[in-house]
């Protein structure tokens, strides 16, 4: 059946329960051919796990999926790539190790390879995106952004009706957004429907033609014009009040971190930028925001602050004194932390429970003759896990079973129980919701009130120009701006970060 | 997507201490797993099973490999693996052995020395998987090859007794108190068959050095993500080559257990021990993956591969069955620990 003309695809009616969980509820979803929809939701409101199914996920579900008109069965990612439904998943699932080429045609390469041949296609399609790199070039040497695009050929080398994004811009700076929009408009133009989920609000107004509003399970509602706090209330169920609750220009006090000429030699092979003669002050009370386009060098900043790399030259101070972390460990007992950029991969094992996560770092303040005081210290952690309101049945809940909101509540909770002077952060508010995005943000307003330091990396500018009493520019490792509250605009940070050697600010 | 809906606030603290305990106690598969082994032996074997002393005897002739499980348990935890440690209990029981036939040390005395013996070729294969990067797979490979060719080097291929009789025809006295060790019929006090003690001494010790010290949690955390864990202070070098050590040195700590249970160490002694050491580790729920798995599953582990072996001799299964049996209950375990495989062997489809 085709109720309307040109719809490509509809759901109805679909339903999945976990144990103990109705992840979905009877949520349905047409999509019209050369239409791209922003599914928009919480997380934990149902978007993944719908297109989840989509894309051949999970075996069983209930309801109904037409392609083209035709009831189609899909019960396995190769159904769904049958049917012409290729999605592009958060972790991106590109084998490192193997060149693009072989990534594009994994598991649809002839038994005979033919080298010269998927070369050629790769290249071609690589043209298409605008991607300037050699189908030979090896998954691993690829910057993020690439992959990003590199997963789109995958998906267009096998003739895509229904394109799936799931956060597609949640690794990229607004630079490299700006190229995949100009990719995803040429898909539609040739017919593609594209399903687009994305936290980023401000992106939605600019590239969805209609918006889906998942909550708890369900279809809420959708809408065709964007309206910010029209669709925060579906998404969330409440009005929200002020995005960004930070006041501005607080009152600053003594410098705390001061970094003088700071440079860190680069990493062959891994991508990893050096940073060239850095300097920078975080002052007692303020926030401090970094900018910069991907591989501009912000997380190795922040990281060499917290003795992850060691230094080549330059000097820190911190709280007055000489500072020269050798280690993670070093720079933890002199107070500072780092809130890292991938929850996952750098700050919690996730096979592990919310206590034991939240406790690690701080273990050393609750031994008594080499025995943890494991009363005290969950007591600790359960009061540091209660204060950010993080969502668990308790504090033995295992971590990897929490939503991405609050799995950074509790990488939060970790570093707020070591008290510390100095919190870097690094994309603090990357791929989780609204709701938890503004307790984020307000919980960097309170830090700072209580006379800490807060040193900030963030991809999404309006955040950085919102929360922060300064921000840097970084580009090729770099400090090539910084502005003070109130002079920093969007424009004015992207010049600066797109600075390329030559020009100064 | 990972979906936790409005659940309870966090609960007061103190609840589930029963599944706590339950936790700790190890994977409940293991106990049905030893419960079946047991009633498999009381109805075949009823009284010959029950037995104090044929109990008292499967577990000592297991007690050694238990002793390198507790020390296999630690690396595996750390996301490692360390193959050396039969090859460590074979050169500890040749010191062991050694420093009695040559030197007439007392046994207080050569158990220090084979503990130190261990810990350092242990803390070698630490060295070389943190300083050196090698895979711990490979690093003990090499090692489980080089202590065993020292080890036969050193004993010129000949195996060297412990039963050392003195001038007047006798047992030396210190080759007389070495017995107790583990040599079948002596105990301590006249009353403790060594082995068994130190077996769950060893036991004991290490699950509360797991459970309730920052050095047990820095292990899990090592394994569970060693990137968190360095970016949260840990210093996982010093965790990876401490465990390593440890393992070494509980292999040297079970070397004179060995020889005095065989009265001599053989240059072959504790070949392919590692393996049941592994498996112990892994019937009692340790993930290969790391940060997976407690000593009281390992405890549970060692008891069925030691029972299996007791109540299959008593029924005159052969060796060689004995052999593929042992293999068929690592795979059985394994599979009982992923109940998700049940529900992919059921179809999965509900609607």
């Amino acid at each position: 059946m085709s109720s309307e003309a040109g719809t490509v695809l509809t759901m109805r009616a679909i339903g999945k329960s976990f144990p103990g969980v109705r992840a979905l509820d009877g949520v349905s979803l047409t999509v019209a051919e050369g239409e791209v929809v922003a599914l928009l939701g919480e997380n934990g409101a149902g978007k993944s796990t719908l297109m989840n199914i989509l894309a051949g996920v999970f075996k069983d579900y209930e309801g109904e999926i037409e392609v083209g008109g035709q009831v189609a069965h899909i019960h396995s990612p190769r159904d769904a790539r049958r049917h012409g439904i290729a999605m592009i998943h958060q972790e991106l699932n590109l084998v490192p190790e193997l060149s693009i080429a072989d990534n594009l045609f994994l598991g649809r390469e002839r038994a005979l390879l033919d080298r010269r041949g998927t070369e050629a296609r790769t290249a071609e399609l690589l043209r298409g995106l605008g991607l300037d790199l050699s189908p030979r070039t090896l998954v691993k040497q690829c910057k993020i952004a690439e992959r990003q695009l590199i997963e789109v050929a995958k998906a267009l080398s096998q003739n895509v009706r229904v394109l799936v994004m799931d956060e597609p811009t949640s690794a990229l700076a607004d630079a490299e957004v700006r190229r995949l929009y100009g990719v995803i408009r040429d898909l539609t133009g040739r017919g593609v429907a594209v399903i687009y989920i994305s936290h980023r609000l401000e992106e939605l107004e600019e590239i969805a033609d209609r918006v889906v509003v998942l909550r708890d399970g369900r279809h809420i509602g959708e809408r065709h014009r964007i309206d910010r706090d029209e669709l925060i209330q579906m998404m969330v169920g409440r009005p929200l009040g002020e995005m960004f609750p930070r006041a501005a220009g607080g009152s600053t006090g003594e410098e705390l971190l001061t970094v003088e000429g700071l440079s860190v030699p680069g990493e062959p092979g891994s991508g990893r930028t050096p940073l060239r003669e850095v300097s920078l002050t975080v002052r007692a009370g303020e926030i401090v925001g970094v900018a910069g386009l991907m591989g501009a060098g912000r997380s190795e900043l922040l990281e060499s602050i917290f003795g992850v790399h060691r230094a080549a030259g330059g000097a820190m101070t911190l709280g007055g004194r000489p500072y020269r972390p050798k280690s993670p460990k070093a720079a933890i007992r002199r107070g500072v932390a780092l809130v890292a950029e991938d929850r996952k991969a750098q700050s919690l094992v996730l096979g592990n429970t919310i206590g034991f996560n939240v406790g690690l770092p701080s273990l050393g303040r609750f031994l008594r003759l080499g025995v943890v005081a494991a009363r005290r210290a969950n007591a600790a952690v359960e009061r540091q896990v209660r204060e950010l309101r993080v969502k668990a049945p308790g504090i033995r809940f295992t971590v990897g079973n929490l939503s991405g909101g609050n799995q950074q509540k509790v990488v939060l909770a970790k570093w707020l129980l070591t008290a510390p002077s100095l919190i870097l952060m690094d994309e603090p508010t990357r791929g989780i919701d609204v709701g938890a995005k503004a307790e984020i943000h307000a919980l960097m307003s309170a830090l700072a009130a209580e006379g800490k330091g807060v040193l900030v990396a963030s991809s999404e500018l309006p955040e950085l120009l919102a929360m922060c009493d300064r921000v840097l520019v970084l580009c090729e490792g770099r400090v090539t701006a910084e502005f003070p509250r109130g002079r920093a605009t969007q424009e004015a940070i992207l010049e600066a970060a797109m600075a390329r050697r030559q020009v100064t600010a | 997507m990972t979906a936790v809906r409005t659940p309870p606030p966090v609960k007061a603290r103190g609840e589930n201490r029963m599944r706590r305990t339950l936790s700790a106690l190890g994977a409940a598969q293991a106990y049905i797993g030893l419960v079946l082994i047991l009633a498999v032996g009381i109805a075949t074997k009823g009284e010959i099973f029950l037995n104090e002393t044929n109990l008292t005897n499967a577990v000592g002739a297991f007690a050694s490999r238990g002793i390198l499980a507790v020390g296999v348990t630690l690396v595996i935890l750390t996301g490692g693996i360390d193959l050396s440690v039969g090859s460590l209990l074979g050169i500890a029981s040749m010191t062991a052995a050694m420093m009695l036939a040559r030197f007439s040390l007392e046994p207080w005395q050569i158990v220090p020395i084979c503990m130190v013996v261990g810990a350092f070729f242990g803390f070698l294969n630490g060295a070389g998987t943190t300083w050196l990067r090698i895979q711990s797979f490979v690093m003990t490979l090499a090692m489980l090859s080089v202590v065993r060719g020292l080890d036969r080097q050193v004993s010129d291929n000949v195996s060297v007794g412990t039963q050392i009789a003195g001038p007047d025809g006798k047992l030396t006295p210190q080759a007389e108190a070495f017995q107790v060790f583990g040599t079948p019929g002596h105990n301590l006090f006249d009353r403790i068959y060594y082995p068994v003690l130190a077996f769950i001494v060893v036991c004991i010790v290490f699950h509360l050095i797991l459970t309730k010290t920052r050095f047990g949690r820095h292990v899990y955390a090592v394994g569970g993500n060693p990137t968190a864990a360095r970016l949260s202070g840990v210093n996982v070098t010093a965790v990876t080559i401490a465990v390593f050590t440890l393992s070494g040195m509980l292999a040297g700590f079970a070397g004179p257990i060995d020889a005095a249970y065989s009265a001599s160490a053989d240059p072959q002694a504790g070949q392919s021990y590692e393996l049941d050491a592994i498996a112990a580790a892994v019937i009692g729920g340790a993930s290969l993956a790391g940060g997976k798995g407690t000593i009281a599953g390992t405890f549970v582990g060692a008891l069925i591969l030691t029972l299996l072996d007791n109540v299959l001799g008593l029924n005159a299964v052969s060796d060689n069955w004995q052999l593929v049996i042992k293999g068929l209950i690592v795979v059985v375990a394994v599979v009982l620990q992923r109940p998700d495989l049940f529900t992919f062997l059921r179809g999965g489809s509900r609607s």
